[in-house]
């Protein structure tokens, strides 16, 4: 399987090229070309490891992310090829899996994977109500390429120790890290009145991939300039 | 004349050169600067109904602007109305074919004709598109990067990306095969059979409308407890 970036910037796209009797699972959606010889099987191939008491979380999560995945194969003996592209403006980043770890992937920043990687949706539990955020996180484990998108520009940052991060601007880090949910400020309602969102505090040795900007606030600043909804 | 595509693939924008005499026709609001050797005439190329036409039929104002250069070298700066990619394409009596909002300018030697290109495929869906057809250079945009395909035989593109391709492919409106999921069964795929050059977007704009939609805020309430706390309430409630 061969993945290329392409348009790297603001628009970039993933074009992989698939051998026959190789897949690629993707997000439902992603998909916008490719060779005719490749079959489309959209279902929701993610499995969900904690069930009870989330139904709040899985509204979220349908309506904000596309919680369906697409398995592309090539249905004859030719080679294909699948162009994938992010709904936002931003980079594309290929994450090489070589096992050692296993990776966590926010929702909204998943792209595509390889079929050597098991994707697994969890879902953390939300700490900050007042926010109205969700937090959903997807963990990928196996051997393989995993890509991600973001708002923005991909940073890749080393931790070494402890990284107080923006949760909005997470895009994946390894599970090496342990990781908490905070507040910036020292109570709830300091945060509030200072704007200061939920973070995530990091601690440990592993990889994080950022993004550089938060797509909530820039929905936000356009959300009130737009009708109303009823 | 001379051009430069500038910023691809994110920001492009064209900057064109005309000597005294030479002429550039663009999708009228493309003109972002241009220098004071440069006339403007707002035309509607080929008569009045013919431009009248081309408004009803894309659903846009497709009315199209002439810049001349007079007694020294014109400086021109086009930009189209969406950040993206700019594709000049060299046409020697040619033809072309461009999705409704691509076309961005041309020599004058290249006609432009919009047209509903008729029912495709089975589920009674039509395209508007603009046939462009002659000799010189013709300027076409999308929203994303544009990147250039050899169809050999068949091709899929996501309705909403497709910019422009050859007249020698045929297209056809299909949806996905293998769909389980509902909520995907209305993905609209474009088919293209043939030999020819084919260009994708890698961006959809309603794919960017759909996903503010949802950041609007709630009608707020006819009684109210007080502005301060209002103002407040926007940005707790925001779902």
């Amino acid at each position: 399987m061969e993945i290329q970036i392409l348009g790297a910037g603001a628009f970039s796209s993933a074009l992989v090229k698939l051998k026959p009797g190789e897949q690629l699972v993707s997000e439902a959606g992603a998909f916008f070309r490719g060779s005719s010889n490749v079959d489309i099987d959209v279902s929701t191939y993610a499995k969900s490891k904690k069930s009870g008491g989330l139904s709040a979380g899985l509204k979220r999560a349908l309506a904000q992310e596309s919680f369906f995945l697409s398995k592309y194969t090539c249905n004859d003996a030719n080679d294909g090829e699948v162009g994938l592209a992010p709904k936002m403006q931003g980079e594309i980043a290929v994450i090489d899996c070589d096992g050692s770890s296993g990776w966590l992937c926010t929702g909204g920043s998943y792209l595509a994977s390889t079929s050597g990687l098991e994707i697994d949706t969890q879902f953390q539990g939300l700490k900050g109500f007042l926010t109205g955020e969700s937090l959903s996180f997807i963990s990928v484990t196996g051997q393989g390429q995993l890509l991600v998108n973001a708002f923005g520009h991909i940073n890749q940052i080393e931790v070494d120790g402890a990284l107080t991060v923006d949760t909005g601007h997470v895009v994946a880090f390894q599970d090496t890290l342990d990781y908490k949910l905070g507040k910036a400020a020292s109570s709830w309602l300091h945060s509030f009145l200072t704007s200061e969102r939920v973070v995530l505090k990091f601690k440990g040795t592993g990889k994080i991939y950022l993004q550089g900007y938060n797509p909530d606030e820039f929905g936000h600043s356009l959300g009130p300039l737009l009708p109303y909804r009823k | 004349m001379q051009y430069e595509i500038k910023s691809r693939p994110s920001y492009s924008v064209v900057e064109v050169q005309l000597e005294p005499g030479e002429q550039i026709v663009t999708e009228s609001g493309a003109m972002a600067w241009m220098n004071n050797n440069m006339r403007v005439s707002t035309s509607t190329r080929g008569g009045f109904f013919r431009g009248l036409k081309r408004k009803m039929l894309t659903k846009e104002s497709f009315f199209q602007n002439t810049y001349e250069a007079e007694s020294g070298t014109g400086l021109l700066g086009l930009v189209p109305g969406q950040p993206g990619d700019i594709v000049a394409y060299e046409m020697n009596g040619s033809e072309l074919v461009l999705e409704k909002n691509a076309y961005l300018a041309s020599s004058p030697g290249i006609e432009c004709d919009a047209k509903f290109d008729g029912f495709r495929g089975l589920f009674n869906e039509g395209m508007f598109v603009l046939r462009t057809k002659g000799t010189g250079t013709l300027f076409f945009n999308a929203y994303g990067d544009i990147e250039e395909v050899q169809v050999n035989g068949s091709y899929i593109v996501d309705n909403g990306h497709a910019v422009a391709w050859e007249p020698s492919l045929e297209y056809k409106i299909t949806k996905a095969r293998k769909i389980r999921s509902f909520l995907f069964s209305d993905q609209l795929l474009l088919r293209f059979e043939g030999q020819g050059k084919l260009w994708v977007q890698s961006r959809n704009p309603s794919s960017l409308a759909n996903w503010v939609y949802p950041f609007r805020l709630k009608q707020p309430k006819e009684k109210n407890s007080g502005s301060g706390i209002g103002g407040f309430g926007a940005r707790i409630g925001r779902n």
